[in-house]
């Protein structure tokens, strides 16, 4: 670490004007993408990347990098709003944010996310700056047990986020894990439960699908109810987080932070997984984890510094190794290659004025996005007071829009509108979405690298015991697991009984 | 309302469909070097999910079923399909008018039919929403949509 051309990169960097239109830029472009359900931060990266050909590098990437930062924050806007993850790692932010917005909090909600992602942003980024090359070692050791392993550690949070019934989050985990079965077979190539159709060959995509279980869903039960929910009017008034509040989840950040940042230096994994596994683990250890679903400051600070911590970590290896942590860097690895230079280690030997601006620019972009999120706060919250026979119709446009837009098939919106279905139906059933969701976006890895490892070890299940790092995942998913499950059902137990005090006070 | 009739529905519809996949995805022979094949891992999923269908009946008939907390509105759930059937119709719309135009009947219709009061209101809405929809996908993130005899 060269630290006399890093402080002469943050100063090239964060005092230029040019440098800071250009972050201004990204990190909008990156929350109204982030925002809209259906566009993700790897689309608006990816489609950014031609209007870079004509800049100067290290302002095309700085802009890159801005995108990708607002595009995560900002799925936690539409989230909160109007319960519709407009990324799928603010899927986790709608368990607690959505429930906010529907108390008339929306403003409290967006502010603390603001404020979330900001101190995540900046932590991943501050990490990638001064830890990658050693964080990066510890990636490359990640082999198909490792992978399964942290995968199995990911599918424990399943417990954390079943609500009521923790029997009926297993379900929707497995019925999730199922959906991914169909497809091609990733080992074989040999097509699973397509029944023929060519669209399924794919399998479900993943956008879609989350669409359906999140927006449709929300859309149904609105147009089924409109008749009889109340309007809420959202508070415009104290809607930044007093500093009591962030101090109160001070301690769930800086955890979530070491965890968005570890998960997300993993190859392969990505801001969503960091945030669930994040929304768990603060869940898990908290005092009053009954609270969590209710709409607390809590819920919303944990997935929010864990997704946006991420997009510091997913850099590490895609800079120091050349191989990208999550489908944005995999994007932004081939900004880079357009731009003459290869990321790998040689990168920071042979283009220090690259490296270094990259890590200025990163930690601009989270002030940037901090000064948009909190400047735009207000317009935010304004608009939960829209009508509601005028705002489902739009949510249920850009529901439709969304699962269009990713490969522009009709067939996905039909898919997403049956899922859209079930889920309603499970809404009203307490059979929850978000372990279907987990699943979705675990359910590959699990499967690929279970069957690679018990073909390395000719079959011998012992292997994800014997290797150190991937013993430590499951040793440490079962105790998730096993400490989830009891701390839970002894708060709900508690919940219940001081239900039925209350009312045989009352009798 | 307790829902242990509908859980006990759920858990038998569920261990149904669990031995279907399990007789079903035994077409897909494992080949070779690939002996975990790809009926492996939707044979242990159809497993566990009989496992957890039987234990949700059980849990049923001991009554530990969750309460119901809102029942589903007859009359709002007849609402919900024919929203349902109007977006069907906007899609087939869509490639006959054009993404924009097909979007604002879209809206307008559903608007009408939610009882959203005030014509004016109803139009602009539509209106705004389909054209900024339209220009942030045309021209802002260059994605082509459908395009009819109109835009």
């Amino acid at each position: 670490m060269q630290f006399d051309l890093l402080f002469e990169a943050f100063g090239k960097v964060m005092l230029n004007p040019i440098n800071f239109f250009f972050v201004f830029i990204g990190v909008t472009s990156g929350i109204i993408v982030g925002a809209l359900p259906g566009l993700t931060a790897t689309m608006g990266v990816a489609l950014l990347i031609p209007f870079t050909y004509g800049l100067d590098p290290v302002q095309g990437l700085i802009m890159l990098l801005g995108l990708f930062c607002g595009g995560i924050y900002g799925g936690s806007v539409s989230a909160i709003l109007i319960g519709v993850p407009g990324t799928p790692s603010a899927a986790a932010t709608i368990l607690d944010g959505y429930v906010m917005g529907k108390k008339g909090l929306a403003g409290k909600a967006i502010g603390m996310a603001t404020i979330a992602s900001f101190f995540g942003g900046t932590v991943g980024a501050l990490v990638m700056t001064f830890c990658s090359p050693q964080l990066a070692k510890i990636a490359l050791k990640f082999g198909p047990p490792e992978f399964f392993a942290l995968a199995f550690f990911g599918l424990g949070i399943i417990i954390t986020v079943s609500g009521k019934s923790i029997l009926k989050g297993l379900i929707s985990g497995i019925f999730g894990l199922m959906i991914t079965m169909i497809g091609f077979d990733p080992l074989s190539g040999c097509p699973r439960l397509t029944f023929g159709s060519i669209e399924l060959l794919g399998g479900v995509t993943f956008i879609p699908a989350l669409i359906g279980l999140f927006g449709y869903s929300q859309v149904f039960q609105g147009i089924e109810k409109i008749l009889t929910l109340p309007t809420v009017k959202s508070e415009l008034k104290n809607i930044i987080p007093k500093l009591n509040e962030i101090k109160s989840v001070f301690k769930t950040m800086v955890k979530s932070a070491g965890i968005g940042t570890f998960i997300g230096a993993v190859p392969g994994t990505g801001c969503d997984i960091a945030a669930f596994v994040s929304y768990g683990e603060a869940r898990r250890s908290s005092k009053h984890p009954e609270k969590f679903g209710t709409g607390i400051l809590e819920g919303v600070a944990a997935p929010e510094t864990g997704n946006n911590a991420a997009t510091g970590g997913a850099m590490i290896p895609m800079l120091t190794l050349g191989v990208p942590g999550d489908a944005v860097t995999a994007v932004l690895l081939g900004a880079l290659t357009i731009h003459g230079f290869q990321p790998g280690p040689l990168l920071f030997r042979d283009h220090p004025e690259v490296v270094y601006p990259i890590f200025a620019g990163m930690i601009l972009a989270q002030f940037v996005m901090l000064g948009v999120g909190l400047g735009g706060m207000r317009f935010f919250a304004r608009i939960i007071n829209i009508d509601r026979r005028i705002m489902t119709p739009i949510i249920f446009l850009l529901c439709v829009v969304g699962s269009y837009a990713m490969r522009f098939s009709f067939f996905d919106v039909g898919v997403s509108l049956i899922i859209g279905v079930i889920a309603y139906f499970m809404n009203y059933y307490e059979f929850p979405g978000s372990p279907i969701l987990l699943a979705l976006i675990l359910g590959p890895m699990v499967e690929q690298n279970l069957r690679r490892s018990l073909i390395i070890s000719h079959g011998d299940p012992l292997i994800f015991i014997t290797r150190p790092i991937s013993a430590a995942f499951i040793i440490i998913g079962i105790f998730i697991i096993l400490t989830s499950y009891y701390r839970i059902k002894k708060a709900m137990e508690k919940e219940a009984k001081s239900v039925i005090a209350e009312k045989e006070k009352i009798d | 309302m307790v829902v242990k009739r509908e859980d006990i529905g759920i858990g038998v519809g569920l261990i149904i469909l669990s031995i279907w996949l399990f007789w079903y995805v035994g077409r897909y022979r494992p080949v070779e070097i690939y002996i975990y094949g790809p009926d492996f891992f939707p044979k242990i999923l159809a497993v566990m999910m009989v496992v957890l269908g039987l234990g949700l009946i059980i849990n049923a008939v001991l009554g530990n079923s969750l309460k119901m907390g809102d029942r589903i509105d007859p009359k709002g759930f007849v609402r919900m399909l024919i929203s349902v059937a109007i977006c069907i119709g906007y899609l087939f719309l869509t490639n006959i008018l054009g993404f924009a135009t097909a979007t604002f009947v879209f809206l307008f219709v559903l608007m009408t039919f939610l009882k959203q009061r005030g014509i004016l209101i109803r139009i602009f809405s539509s209106m705004a929403t389909a054209l900024i929809v339209w220009g942030i996908f045309r021209y802002f993130l260059i994605i082509p949509m459908p395009e009819g005899w109109l835009f």
